[in-house]
This record gives structure tokens, C-alpha cells and sequence, in this order.
């Protein structure tokens, strides 16, 4: 299981807002044709009673835990709550959480991940696409239409360049048992060696594909614990070509040991072996080649 | 956004860290009288954001004999590239060791770290590169409203323990700007005690609002406006703008423009879902910058709908060829409509930048 799958009954905080309630639309559609569980409860505080597209919403966590069986949670709250909702739904214990809305401030972030940690919530992103299992479950906003079900897990750091991927793979017979985009931001809960743990225990993934950007060092770390499992890796790293990252400067480069630019990033994945492609159209060929 | 280091030791001085003496002035007439309050001896502090300011001559003593021909020297210099507009009248202080101490935050730690170093006032990347057991660093759990007494004691080592209550503040002082960096460089000790001789602070920009900073004087004008309207804009200065969704596809463009050997004049995020008015926004947005000859849009998604954004690209009008690859809910009436109009809508983001490419470097 990567994350979730048919059965799990999903809870979406932020369920009232438009992207919120459009979202909760999109994944019962897909729920439905996979015959899965889908989403069962919204959250938004002060609108409990409410109804969106059918499901019911509730003023709190808590009140939805109650008469459902919740599997995870996908949060759409504004960036300036949304720190907050993580930590309600960690304080819930639900397994997992997903963090859809993008521009936390970091600070609330790392707040949030430390307390989940605590709690045993694992959370995916901030700022990402979430997750989808083809014709198993979707979990954020993956589109649907580009995947195709196979054995090929896709992991990455950014959000339409994943559907780019997807749609190579699937267009050259690659299919996935699960896509995950891990989020953007500086600070974010799963990093690509926890999904490869997953990908790992997962009984259909035959080889991932790591799709990272410039900034930090977790696309090395993920693909050396990829490689201590046996899973066998494709990368594809953004960024060769970006200016130098604006915002952290020197001292942010220093604590992440040393280089972290595009160029650096994809020499180190070669050293340790790992074929990485130049643009994502040479994804699916290297992927032929590693099976 | 960076604070500069008037405006960082304002914020140290509120939070208990120890500053030197100073006086802001915005006129080389004011450096005199600025001087008689604040110290017999003085440096003169351009108030430039450059990294090594005081190698580039941003920083000159004086004394009251010299204060008013040193001040006019540097409100007349440029500091790598820079006009000195501001520059801070500081006491000129008797340093005994130079220390160095920032919290920034670690991303595989996913917490704020503590360097401190006892081999301060370097540049900190050479330290780190060449004496890197000379750089202490320690975690600090985001839930801590105070720093423990045993991170201080690991931080510090054999250092004086009069540096422990700076670091405590110091990590206050981050916590309560939403920091992504606060830097002491160097932390100096003098007769008088330890003494924050420099100051920095980099704002966390998804945080601006609820410092109450509604504008981030960081940007260009283009840039602030492209913010305005929540887009991510770069200017970079090649000849091809760029228009896409989503970081990571955006990037992955500009990287295939430099395969082909082009040269992107910027970029420009527009973010998912977007509508024929953001398009027809961005794409203005994107042409309005001097040099831009060709501009690809770049767009995927499974929400973004290519009629609206075809519609968006039409309405804009620029003039500059605009080169299309649109895929997502309507792709067919999207291409209709472009096609209609004289656009060339390509189905790979591969070709369409091999075109732009072209065009740029016709």
C-alpha cells in the first residue's frame, strides 16, 4: 500500500472553499469510477451541518472522526490556517495527511511537521499535487486522465512537470502504481528516501523515477536509500539553468552541505550510479533501460 | 525580504542583544553632527545589500577631523553596483575577538540550526569550506520557545558563556520575524562585553503580511507587480520569455531552452486553474520587458482549460510571436482558436521550445 488505498475514507479540511469544495468533485468522480471509499467528511470550522457535493461537513476533526473511519486527510486551508489544520489533524490522529495549499510561512511549517512527527501523522508536502494510486484512489489533484496503471512509482518535488512525467510514461507503456509529489517548499513532511521505504514495501513497484528541482540535498539522500534497497532509480533534476536561489543565501546553502544546484545534484546522482535523464521526454527511455 | 543592518540592530537593540551606537543619515551633511552624538571615533556604513561591503569600500572610519570629506567620499561611490543612499554613523569599536552566529533553518533537519563559529568576521562559506570542524551547529526543536541550556553549552564549547543570552535572543528575534536567517557577523567582544558589530535578516516572504510589510521592496517593479497579481516572476536577460505552471515545469523549460541553446529573458509562474484574464495578464506581463523577441507558453494541467487560455493569449495581442504547447480540458478548441488567429500550437514542450528558439536567434 502506498499511503492509502480503495478503502481509505478520506477527510478533507478546507472543504468549503472553492478549490476545496471543486477538489472534493474531482475525487469522488474518480472514487466512483474506482469504486473506492473516497471522500466520506469535509471540515471547515463554523460550517458544520453543510453539504458539499454530498458530503457532509463537520466544525471540527474530532466531529468527523466520530462517525467515520478516517484514513487521511487533504488539506486546502489558506495559507495563514493552514499550519493550524495540520496540527488538529495530527492531533487526531489521522495516518496521513496531505497539504495541498501552498506559501505557509515556514516558520508554521516546521511547527507543524515537528508536532506530527509526535503524533504519528505522516504529512505529504506543503505545496504539493498529493497523491494517486491509478484505479485505486487520488488523494489531492493529480489529474487523472494522463496516469495508466502499472509498476513504475513516481516520486518528485514539483506538481504539472510530474503530469509532464506521467504523461511520457504512460505514452511509452510505462505504467505507475503511484504517484506522490512530495511538495516544493524548503521544508516538507515525507522526503523522497521515506517514499522510497514505501515504494519498497509496496508488493507492484518495480523502479522509481525521482523527480527533483535545485535547493537542499533530499534528492541524494532518497536516491542512496533507493539504492541500499535494491530499488532501482531514474532521476530527473529541474533547475539547470535557474538563477541562484534568491532566497536563502549563503548560510542556507552552507547547512545543507555544500552544493545543492542543479548541476551538483545530477553529478552526484551519476557518481553513485544513477542514470539521470536531460529532459523529461528521456525519462521513459531510461526507465527501458533499468528494468 | 532582507532587513538591512540599520533596521536589524533596531531589531536587536529591541530584543536585548547589545549594538553599537549609531545614527542613520541620508545626506553627507548630516555625518558630522551624527558623529559629535555618537563617538569620537566612527565607521561610516554604506546601507547596501552586497555580501562583502566592506572589501567593496562600503565601510570607512573617521574621526571628528575627517568625518565630513570620508562621508561625502562614500555617499559619491557606488558599492558593486549599488548608489549609497544610507549610510549609518557607528562608534568605532576596541575588538578583543571576532565571533561568528546565525539560526537559519535546516531542511533535511526540517528545523531552525544554530552556527556559531569562534573564527567570526570571514566570509562564512570559506570557513565552512576550508575549516568546517570550526563551524558548531545544533538543531533546535520548533516547538522550544527558548533555547536549552544544553544546545548553549554544545554550541558554544570553549567560548565565553557571556555569548549564551545573545544566542537566546538572537533565536527570539527569529522566531518573531518569521526569519529565514538571522545573522550576527561578527559578534565581537570588546572591554565593554559581546556586541553585535553586524547585523542581518532575511524575512520569510510567504510571512510579509502578518510582519505587516505589505510590500517587498526586494523586487523590481515588474517583479512587484507580477506579485501583485500572485504570479512568480524572474527576470534572468536573455531574449525568450517564458510563461508556465507550476515551478518545476517552468524550470524544466528554461533547461530545455538552454539545451537548444537559447536564452530565457525570464519567467513567469502563473499558477494552476488559470483563466483568460491571468493569461492574458501574464503574457503582457512577460512582453512588457525590454529584449523579450518570442515568448512560449508552456502550459499542462488537468484543470487548466486551453480555450480559456487560447482566448487569454489572443487578447493580450503582443507583439511578439507567442508559441504555444497546451495540454489539459479542451486542447482541441484551444488549437482551433490559436490556429484561427495564426498562433502555432505545438504538441510537445520539446518542439515548442526548438521553435522559439529558432525564432529568437533568427
Amino acid at each position: 500500500m502506498i499511503y492509502a488505498d480503495k478503502d481509505t475514507e478520506i477527510l478533507v479540511q478546507g472543504a468549503t472553499g472553492s478549490q476545496g469544495a471543486f477538489h472534493i468533485n474531482l475525487m469522488n468522480q474518480y472514487a466512483k469510477e474506482v469504486g473506492g471509499a473516497g471522500v466520506v467528511a469535509g471540515m471547515t470550522p463554523g460550517k458544520g451541518g453543510q453539504q458539499v457535493h454530498g458530503v457532509p461537513v463537520y466544525n471540527t476533526v474530532w466531529d468527523a472522526m466520530d462517525p467515520h473511519d478516517i484514513g487521511a486527510s487533504v488539506i486546502f486551508v489558506p495559507a495563514g490556517g493552514c499550519g493550524d489544520a495540520i496540527m488538529e489533524a495530527a492531533d487526531a490522529r489521522i495516518p496521513t495527511a496531505v497539504v495541498i495549499t501552498e506559501h505557509i510561512p515556514v516558520h508554521d511549517v516546521m511547527r507543524a511537521i515537528a508536532y506530527a512527527k509526535t503524533c504519528g501523522t505522516k504529512v505529504i508536502g506543503p505545496n504539493c499535487p498529493g497523491l494517486l494510486i491509478p484505479d485505486t484512489c487520488k488523494l489531492g489533484i493529480i489529474p487523472t486522465n494522463l496516469c495508466r496503471k502499472g509498476d513504475i512509482g513516481v516520486v518528485s518535488r514539483s506538481g504539472t512537470l510530474t503530469y509532464e512525467v506521467i504523461s511520457e510514461l504512460s505514452l511509452a507503456g510505462f505504467g505507475q502504481s503511484g504517484i506522490i509529489g512530495i511538495g516544493g517548499d524548503p521544508i516538507i513532511g515525507q522526503t523522497f528516501s521515506d517514499v522510497m521505504d514505501v515504494f519498497v514495501a509496496d508488493d507492484r513497484t518495480r523502479a522509481a523515477v525521482l523527480i527533483g528541482e535545485v535547493g537542499g540535498n533530499l534528492e541524494i539522500r532518497g536516491a542512496k536509500r533507493a539504492l541500499s534497497l535494491g530499488m532501482p532509480v531514474v532521476a530527473y533534476i529541474a533547475g539547470i539553468s535557474a538563477p541562484k536561489e534568491k532566497r536563502m543565501g549563503h548560510a542556507g546553502a552552507i547547512v545543507e552541505g555544500g552544493e545543492s544546484d542543479a548541476a551538483s545534484k545530477i553529478e552526484r546522482l551519476r557518481g553513485l550510479g544513477i542514470p539521470v535523464a536531460t529532459r523529461p521526454s528521456e525519462i521513459p527511455l531510461l526507465v527501458k533501460e533499468i528494468l | 525580504m532582507k532587513f538591512r543592518e540599520y533596521e536589524a540592530k533596531q531589531i536587536f537593540r529591541e530584543a536585548g542583544i547589545p549594538v553599537p551606537n549609531s545614527e542613520l543619515i541620508s545626506r553627507a551633511g548630516e555625518a558630522a553632527a551624527a558623529q559629535a552624538r555618537v563617538a569620537d571615533r566612527v565607521v561610516l556604513k554604506a546601507q547596501v545589500d552586497v555580501g562583502g561591503r566592506g572589501k567593496a569600500g562600503g565601510i570607512l572610519p573617521a574621526t571628528d577631523e575627517n568625518i565630513a570629506e570620508v562621508a561625502k567620499e562614500l555617499f559619491g561611490k557606488t558599492i558593486k553596483g549599488l548608489p549609497v543612499e544610507q549610510v549609518l554613523v557607528e562608534e568605532a569599536l576596541d575588538i578583543q575577538h571576532e565571533y561568528y552566529l546565525s539560526i537559519t533553518i535546516d531542511r533535511s533537519a526540517k528545523m531552525p540550526v544554530i552556527l556559531f563559529s569562534e573564527e567570526g568576521g570571514v566570509e562564512i562559506e570559506t570557513l565552512a569550506k576550508e575549516k568546517p570542524e570550526a563551524l558548531h551547529r545544533a538543531f533546535i526543536d520548533p516547538c522550544f520557545t527558548n533555547v536549552p541550556d544544553f544546545i548553549m553549552r554544545n554550541v558554544l564549547g570553549s567560548a565565553p558563556k557571556s555569548i549564551g543570552p545573545v544566542i537566546n535572543a538572537l533565536y527570539h528575534v527569529y522566531c518573531r520575524t518569521d526569519a529565514i536567517l538571522a545573522e550576527i557577523n561578527p559578534l565581537v567582544m570588546t572591554p565593554k562585553g559581546v556586541i553585535a558589530a553586524d547585523g542581518k535578516i532575511v524575512l520569510d516572504d510567504n510571512a510579509l503580511v502578518r510582519q505587516g510589510i505589505s510590500e517587498n521592496r526586494d523586487l523590481t517593479p515588474r517583479e512587484a507587480e507580477a506579485e501583485k497579481h500572485g504570479f512568480s516572476y524572474v527576470e534572468l536577460g536573455g531574449d525568450i520569455g517564458v510563461i508556465g505552471n507550476g515551478a518545476g515545469l517552468t524550470m524544466a523549460t528554461l533547461d530545455i531552452i538552454a539545451h537548444y541553446h537559447g536564452r530565457a529573458a525570464n519567467f513567469l509562474d502563473v499558477g494552476g486553474g488559470a483563466g483568460f484574464e491571468r493569461v492574458a495578464r501574464a503574457v503582457r506581463l512577460v512582453a512588457s520587458m525590454p529584449g523579450v523577441k518570442v515568448i512560449v507558453v508552456n502550459l499542462l494541467g488537468g484543470i487548466t482549460r486551453c480555450d480559456e487560455v487560447a482566448h487569454g493569449i489572443i487578447d493580450a495581442g503582443v507583439p511578439q510571436p507567442v508559441i504555444v504547447r497546451l495540454a489539459g480540458t479542451n486542447e482541441a478548441e484551444g488549437r482551433r482558436l490559436l490556429e484561427d488567429k495564426g498562433y502555432s500550437m505545438l504538441d510537445t514542450m520539446d518542439k515548442a521550445i526548438r521553435a522559439a528558439v529558432e525564432v529568437a536567434n533568427k
